[in-house]
C-alpha cells in the first residue's frame, strides 16, 4: 500500500493526498503543468516536498515537517520504485539487454544470472529478440517495452508511469495498455499513472484523481467522477459538457437566465440561495417529438455523425445556453433530427449533480 | 639533431596526460553541481587561455622559485615545466569534459538512481561512457597543446638541454643562432610528432569505451 500526503508552495505548487492499494493502478489525471509529473518524480525520490510523508508497505520512505524540516528521505536507489519515463530514459550506450541489466546490478552481482534474468523480462514484454540492439535501433513502442522491462526488473514495491503512451501511436498504444493489463494481475503492486488522456485514465485506472495547479481536486472512481464530479472545476477538467450553473434552494435548483426549476435531490449541505454549478449526464437527458409541462423547447443547432453515434448540439429556446445531446444513428431517425428543426428537451432532475462554483484562479476552494 | 628535446617534449606531454585527465574529469564533474561559485571557477579554470605566456609565466617562477609551494626550489628543473603544463593546460582538459558531462540527458541519469544505482556505479557504468568523447578531445588537445607550449616552459625552466629545454624551445634557440635547416628538421619532426600522436589519441581514445562484457554489466 502506498500512502502519501505532500505539501509545498515552490517551485511547483503541490497539495496532493493519495492512497493506493497493491494492484489497483490510479491515475493522476490533469492539464500540463498541474503538479502530476512533479508528485511522481517526489514519490521516486528524485523531488523532495517541503512537508509531508510518503509510506509505502508500512516502510517510511519520506517525512517532512514544517518545524524539523525533512526528517527521512531515502534515496531513490532505496525507495524502489519503477519509474517509466515519458521519454523512456533508455541509456543511449548499452542494448536493450543491458539496460535492462542495471536494475538487478547489485541484486544479481553475477553477470550471467543478471543477463538470464533481463532477458526473462524481455520475453516477457515480447521483445526477447531485439536485446542486443541499441536504443537507437528500436522503433518508439519498443523502447518503451525496453523500458518498462527495466523499471520492472528490479521487482519494485510501486510502478510509477509518468504519461507513458503519449509519444507512440495508436496502434502500439493499443499493445501497450494489453501488456500493462496482463502485468498488473501478476504484479501487485500499486501503480499511478500520469497522464492528461481521460480515455485513457477511464480505460486503466480504477480510481483517478483529477489534479489541477498542484492541488488534488477529487479522487474517485472513473464512473463517480464523470458523473458526480465534486466540483465544477472537476467536471470542466473531466470535459464534461452540459455544465450549467444556477442557484440553489432546499431541493429547487433556479436554472440561470432561464424560468426552469428542477427538483433535485436536498443533501443538506449547501445553503439556500447558493450560486452552483450542475452538470446533467446524458442518460438524464432525453428529447421528444411532443411537449410536455416540463420539457424545454431547443433547437437542434448542430448534427455531428461519427460512426453509429451522432453528438448533437441543442440551443435551448428560452435562453442561451447549449445542451450536447449524444445519440445512435437510429435514435436520430426516429426523432426525425435535423439542423435548425425545433425538437423539446426532458431533462430527469433526479439525475442532476450540483456542486459548488469555484474557478481556475481560485484552487484551494471546495477542496475537502 | 635535439633528439632529447623531442624526448622531453613527449615525456612532458605524457606525463602531463596522465596527471592532468583524472583530474580534468574530477573536476568537470564537481562542476555540474557546483552552485553561486561555478561562475567564479570556470573563470579561474579559463584564465591560462586569456593570460599572456609571459605574465603566467612570471607568477609560476615566482610562485615555484624560491622554497615554492612545495618547500623545494622547482624552477628550472623537469618537475617545475610539469606543474607549469599541468597549469596551463587546464581548460583544455577541463572544458570539452564539462561540455560532455552537460550534455547528458538528466533523465538518464535520474533513470539509473531509480534504478538503484549508487553514485559511484552511475558515474563509472552510465556518465563515464557518455562523456567518453569529450575525454578524447580533452586528451588531444592536452597532449597536442602540451607538445607545442613555448612561453611559459621558457619563463619556467630555461633551456636546459635534457631537463627543460623542449623542442619548441630547441627550434627557437636555432633560430637565434641562424641555424634554419636544424630549425627546420625540428619544426618538421613536431609536426610529424604531433599529428601521429593526434592519431593514436583518437585511435586509442577515440573508440566508444569498452562494451559492457569488459565492464561487467
Amino acid at each position: 500500500m502506498l500512502k502519501m500526503t505532500l505539501s509545498q508552495a515552490t517551485p511547483n505548487p503541490l497539495q496532493l493526498s493519495l492512497e493506493c492499494t497493491p494492484g489497483e493502478l490510479h491515475a493522476l489525471v490533469g492539464p500540463s503543468g498541474s503538479g502530476k509529473t512533479t508528485a511522481l518524480r517526489t514519490i521516486a525520490g528524485l523531488n523532495n516536498a517541503e512537508t509531508g510523508s510518503i509510506e509505502c508497505n508500512g516502510e517510511l520512505w519520506f517525512e517532512a515537517n514544517e518545524i524539523n524540516g525533512i526528517t527521512t528521505a531515502l534515496s531513490p536507489a532505496e525507495r524502489s520504485c519503477g519509474f517509466l519515463f515519458q521519454q523512456y530514459a533508455l541509456f543511449p550506450h548499452l542494448s536493450a539487454l543491458e539496460n535492462v541489466c542495471i536494475p538487478l546490478y547489485n541484486s544479481a552481482p553475477e553477470p550471467g544470472k543478471r543477463k538470464a534474468q533481463a532477458g526473462q523480462w524481455l520475453n516477457r514484454m515480447g521483445i526477447g529478440e531485439l536485446a542486443n540492439r541499441m536504443p537507437s535501433q528500436l522503433s518508439g513502442g519498443q523502447q518503451q517495452r525496453v523500458a518498462l522491462a527495466r523499471a520492472l526488473a528490479r521487482s519494485p514495491k510501486v510502478l510509477l508511469l509518468d504519461e507513458p503512451f503519449s509519444a507512440v501511436d495508436a496502434p502500439t498504444r493499443q499493445g501497450l495498455y494489453k501488456t500493462l493489463a496482463e502485468l498488473r494481475k501478476d504484479l501487485n503492486i500499486p501503480i499511478l499513472l500520469v497522464t492528461h488522456d481521460l480515455r485513457e485514465a477511464d480505460l486503466l485506472a480504477d480510481r483517478i484523481t483529477v489534479i489541477d495547479q498542484g492541488v488534488g481536486l477529487q479522487t474517485a472512481a472513473p464512473q463517480v467522477l464523470f458523473e458526480r464530479p465534486r466540483n465544477s472545476r472537476v467536471a470542466e477538467l473531466v470535459g464534461i459538457n452540459n455544465k450549467f450553473e444556477g442557484v440553489f434552494t432546499a431541493g429547487k435548483l433556479t436554472w440561470n437566465s432561464c424560468n426552469q426549476v428542477f427538483d433535485v435531490l436536498d443533501k443538506g449541505k449547501i445553503p439556500p440561495n447558493t450560486p452552483v454549478a450542475w452538470v446533467i449526464p446524458a442518460d438524464g437527458i432525453s428529447l421528444h417529438t411532443k411537449p410536455s409541462s416540463s420539457s424545454i423547447e431547443a433547437d437542434v443547432e448542430q448534427i455531428s455523425a461519427l460512426g453509429q453515434i451522432a453528438v448533437i448540439q441543442l440551443l435551448l429556446n428560452n435562453a442561451t445556453h447549449t445542451l450536447t445531446w449524444e445519440a445512435s444513428a437510429a435514435e436520430v431517425k426516429r426523432l426525425e433530427l435535423e439542423v435548425g428543426k425545433n425538437t423539446h428537451v426532458q431533462i430527469d432532475g433526479s439525475k442532476i449533480h450540483i456542486m459548488p462554483l469555484r474557478t481556475i484562479n481560485d484552487p484551494r476552494r471546495f477542496t475537502s | 639533431m635535439d633528439t632529447d628535446a623531442i624526448l622531453l617534449s613527449l615525456k612532458l606531454a605524457m606525463w602531463t596526460l596522465v596527471l592532468i585527465l583524472p583530474f580534468g574529469v574530477w573536476v568537470a564533474h564537481r562542476l555540474q553541481k557546483a552552485g553561486k561559485s561555478k561562475s567564479w571557477i570556470e573563470a579561474a579554470l579559463a584564465l591560462p587561455l586569456v593570460l599572456p605566456p609571459t605574465v603566467l609565466g612570471y607568477y609560476l617562477l615566482v610562485g615555484l622559485g624560491g622554497k615554492s609551494f612545495f618547500g623545494i626550489p622547482l624552477v628550472f628543473s623537469f618537475a617545475g615545466i610539469l606543474i607549469a603544463s599541468l597549469i596551463v593546460n587546464l581548460p583544455f582538459a577541463i572544458q570539452p569534459i564539462q561540455r560532455a558531462f552537460e550534455a547528458i540527458n538528466p533523465e538518464i541519469i535520474e533513470a539509473a538512481q531509480v534504478s538503484g544505482l549508487s553514485n559511484w556505479q552511475i558515474f563509472r557504468l552510465i556518465e563515464l561512457p557518455l562523456a567518453w568523447r569529450g575525454i578524447t578531445s580533452a586528451a588531444v588537445l592536452t597532449f597536442a597543446h602540451t607538445l607545442g607550449e613555448f612561453g611559459v616552459i621558457l619563463m619556467v625552466g630555461g633551456a636546459i638541454p635534457g631537463e627543460t629545454k623542449t623542442v619548441s624551445i630547441a627550434i627557437y634557440d636555432r633560430v637565434q643562432s641562424f641555424d634554419t635547416a636544424g630549425a627546420g628538421v625540428l619544426s618538421l619532426i613536431l609536426l610529424g610528432t604531433s599529428l601521429i600522436a593526434i592519431a593514436i589519441s583518437y585511435g586509442v581514445f577515440g573508440r566508444q569505451p569498452s562494451r559492457s562484457k569488459e565492464r561487467g554489466i
